[in-house]
C-alpha cells in the first residue's frame, strides 16, 4: 500500500478546438494524501480529473502515476476507481452487483468476490441494501453505493467529482465528515473535485486552486487562505470572501478610502494596488476609516456587517458582543499582518 | 354523479364501437374457419351451427397443406429478426455515440430509406433478385426485408441509446471493462425494453409482408401469405379453408403480442418519459 498514488502532472494542455481549457498544469500528488482540485466552474478541474482517469486525452504533456507514464494508456488499464457527480450506478444491477462489477472485471474468483463485497458495502453502511435496484434507493444510499463501488477494489487512485453536488445540506456535512474518515482508514490516495471552496478547507490535505485552465496556487488549505497568491484566489478562498479594496501604497504604507493603514510591505516606491482584508480581520476601533452599518445579519455567534465606507462598501464579521445598531455610524481599522496586497496590474501578491 | 354516469357510458359506448369495427374481421375469420363448406356460403349467415375442425384438416394435412408455407414464413421472418437485430444493435449504438464524419449524414439516410412508397422500388428489386438468381429463394427475400427493417430497428433503438448517459460506459470502463463489455454488460441490458420492441415489430412486418412476397417469391419459397392465396380462384373461393389459414397465420402474431406486451408497453414509456429508463 505504501507509496501508492502518487500522481504528477507535468505540462498538460488541454485544448478545446480554438479554446484552451487547460493552459499547462503542473502539480504534485503524494501517497495517501487527500488532494483537491477547486476552482469556478469552466476553470478546468474537472477537465484534470478527466485526464487523470484516462477519460479524455491531454492535447500535449504527461501524465505519471508512481512515476509510470501512463499518458496513453487506458482508463481501464490505470487501476483508477471514480465516483461520479451523478454515481453512475448501473440501473439493472443490483447494488451487489454493482459493487461486485469491478472485482469481476478483475477476474476475480467467485470465492473472493463475496466477502469483499460485504467489507466495502460494511464501510459505508449499506450492507442491509445489497439486494435492491439502484432505484430503489435514496440519494444518499446512492452515494453510498457509488462509494463503496469504488473503495471495493483497492485501486491505487480514488477520483471524486463533485460526489456530494447531489446531497441536500445536512447529508452533505455528515457524509463530508464519514469522507474523510474513510479515506483515512483505507490510506488511500483521493483526488477530489469541488467548486464549494468550504468543501476543499476541510476535506483537503492540500488544494489546486484553478482559475481560467491554470493552477493559480497550491497547497494546504489553511496556506492558502492565509496568503493567497493572486486576488482570483483572494476572492474565491473564504466565506464571506475577502474585502478587496483599490489603494495606493507609498513607502510602506497604503491609503485607501481616504485613511492610512501600515503594511507588512516595507519597499519603497508608489504604485497602485488591492487591498484584502478578510471580514474577520476588521476591528471596530476609536479612530479608523468612518463607516455606516447598512445591514447586521446575525448568525448566533458572530455577526456580518455589510459597512458602507464612504461609498466603498465592505463587510465584516464581529463577534456577538460588539454588535452595532444598523444605521450607526462606526470607525474601522486592521491589523499590519492582516492586510494583504497585491498588485493591481499583475494581480499577484506583494506582501 | 349523472354527468359522471353519462360520460362512463359514453366512453364505453365508443369504446365498444371501436372494438367491433377491429375485432369484427377477426370474429368473422374465426366463425367461418370452423364451419364447413355449406354453412359458409348460407345467407344469411348462420351464427349457430354446428362447429367443425374439417377446414384445419384440410388446409394443415389435405392435398393443399400450407404448412411447407408455414415453415417458410417462419424461416423468413427469423431470418429476416436475427439478422436485422444482429446489425441493427451495434449500428444503433454507433449512432447514439461514437462521433464520425458523415454522422449526421448516416443518420437522415436511415431515415430516408422509410420514406420510399415500397411500390415504387419492388420493380427495380426484382430485376437485380432475377440477374443473380435469388428469385424465390430465402436469401432473396431476407435481403430485401433487410432493407426496410434494418432501418427501421437502427432509428428505434437509436433513441433508446441516445437515453444512456455517457458517465455510466465511463464507469465501466474505469472498473476495468472493455468496450465490448461494457456494451454488452451495461448498456444493453439497459436498452432491453427497445430491443424487444424492435424485435415483436421487426417479426411482425416480415411475417405479415404480402407486396414483395408475391412478387419476389416462387414455388420454393412461398410464405403463407400469398400461399393463402391459392383458396382464391377465378371459379370459387374457398372461404371455409382461406378462414383457416388466416386464423393460423394470425397465431403466431397474437403469440407474441401477448408474450412481449409487456416489454412492449414498458419499452414505448420508458422511450417517452425522459429519465425513467435510468431506474
Amino acid at each position: 500500500m505504501n507509496g501508492r498514488g502518487q500522481v504528477w502532472f507535468q505540462d498538460i494542455v488541454k485544448m478545446h478546438g480554438e479554446f484552451a481549457a487547460l493552459k499547462g498544469v503542473n502539480f504534485e500528488i503524494q501517497p495517501g494524501e487527500f488532494f483537491a482540485l477547486l476552482g469556478p466552474s469552466g476553470s478546468g478541474k474537472s477537465t484534470t480529473l478527466r485526464i487523470l482517469a484516462g477519460l479524455d486525452a491531454p492535447t500535449s504533456g504527461r501524465v505519471f502515476i508512481d512515476g509510470q507514464d501512463i499518458t496513453a494508456s487506458d482508463a481501464r488499464d490505470r487501476d483508477i476507481a471514480m465516483v461520479f457527480q451523478s454515481y453512475a450506478l448501473y440501473p439493472h444491477m443490483t447494488v451487489y452487483e454493482n459493487i461486485a462489477f469491478p472485482l469481476e472485471m478483475a477476474k476475480l474468483p467467485t470465492a473472493e468476490i463475496g466477502p469483499a463485497v460485504q467489507e466495502a458495502a460494511r464501510k459505508v453502511a449499506i450492507g442491509h441494501l445489497l439486494d435492491r435496484k439502484p432505484g430503489q434507493l435514496s440519494g444518499g444510499q446512492q452515494q453510498r453505493c457509488a462509494l463503496a463501488r469504488a473503495i471495493v477494489r483497492k485501486a491505487r487512485l480514488f477520483l471524486l467529482d463533485e460526489p456530494l453536488s447531489n446531497l441536500d445540506a445536512k447529508l452533505r456535512l455528515e457524509t463530508r465528515t464519514e469522507l474523510k474518515k474513510l479515506q483515512r482508514s483505507l490510506g488511500v490516495t483521493a483526488v477530489y473535485v469541488t467548486h464549494d471552496q468550504e468543501e476543499a478547507m476541510t476535506l483537503a490535505d492540500r488544494m489546486a486552486v484553478f482559475m481560467a485552465g491554470e493552477i493559480q496556487q497550491v497547497g494546504r488549505p489553511a496556506e492558502v487562505f492565509a496568503r493567497p497568491n493572486s486576488i482570483d484566489v483572494a476572492a474565491f478562498i473564504g466565506s464571506p470572501p475577502m474585502n478587496l479594496i483599490p489603494g495606493h501604497y507609498r513607502d510602506g504604507s497604503v491609503d485607501i478610502v481616504g485613511h492610512r493603514l501600515e503594511t507588512s510591505l516595507k519597499e519603497s516606491g508608489e504604485r497602485a494596488v488591492v487591498v484584502g482584508i478578510r471580514p474577520g480581520a476588521v476591528r471596530i476601533t476609536a479612530n479608523g476609516i468612518r463607516a455606516t452599518v447598512e445591514l447586521v445579519e446575525d448568525l448566533g455567534d458572530t455577526a456580518i456587517l455589510d459597512l458602507n465606507c464612504g461609498g466603498t462598501f465592505i463587510r465584516a464579521r464581529v463577534s456577538d458582543g460588539d454588535v452595532p445598531r444598523e444605521g450607526a455610524m462606526i470607525s474601522v481599522t486592521a491589523r499590519t499582518q492582516d492586510i494583504h496586497l497585491f498588485d493591481k496590474a499583475t494581480r499577484r501578491r506583494l506582501s | 354523479m349523472t354527468a359522471r354516469r353519462i360520460r362512463i357510458v359514453a366512453v364505453f359506448a365508443i369504446s365498444f364501437i371501436f372494438l367491433l369495427a377491429w375485432a369484427f374481421p377477426i370474429v368473422w375469420s374465426v366463425l367461418n374457419s370452423l364451419k364447413n363448406d355449406r354453412d359458409v356460403l348460407a345467407y344469411p349467415p348462420k351464427l349457430i351451427f354446428t362447429p367443425t375442425l374439417e377446414a384445419y384438416r384440410d388446409v394443415l394435412f389435405g392435398s393443399a397443406s400450407i404448412l411447407p408455407n408455414l415453415v417458410s414464413s417462419f424461416i423468413i421472418a427469423i431470418g429476416t429478426t436475427v439478422i436485422t437485430m444482429l446489425m441493427a444493435v451495434p449500428a444503433a449504438y454507433a449512432l447514439a455515440r461514437l462521433r464520425f464524419r458523415g454522422k449526421k449524414f448516416a443518420g437522415f439516410y436511415v431515415l430516408a430509406t422509410q420514406m420510399l412508397p415500397p411500390v415504387g422500388i419492388i420493380i427495380p428489386y426484382f430485376l437485380i433478385l432475377r440477374n443473380i438468381g435469388w428469385i424465390d429463394t430465402y436469401q432473396g427475400i431476407i435481403l430485401i426485408y433487410l432493407s426496410f427493417s434494418l432501418p427501421f430497428a437502427i432509428w428505434l433503438l437509436v433513441s433508446y441509446f441516445e437515453d444512456i448517459p455517457f458517465e455510466m460506459e465511463e464507469a465501466a470502463y474505469l472498473d476495468g471493462a472493455s468496450r465490448l463489455r461494457t456494451l454488452w454488460r451495461i448498456i444493453i441490458p439497459q436498452v432491453r425494453g427497445g430491443i424487444a420492441v424492435s424485435i415483436v415489430f421487426v417479426f411482425l412486418n416480415a411475417w405479415n409482408e404480402f407486396l414483395f412476397a408475391v412478387v419476389l417469391s416462387g414455388n420454393t419459397v412461398r410464405p403463407v401469405t400469398v400461399a393463402m392465396f391459392n383458396f382464391v380462384s377465378v371459379e370459387q373461393t374457398l372461404w371455409a379453408k382461406l378462414a383457416a389459414v388466416s386464423v393460423l397465420a394470425m397465431l403466431p402474431v397474437v403469440i407474441l403480442g401477448v408474450v412481449a406486451q409487456k416489454n412492449i408497453v414498458k419499452g414505448l414509456t420508458v422511450g417517452a418519459v425522459k429519465g425513467g429508463g435510468r431506474r
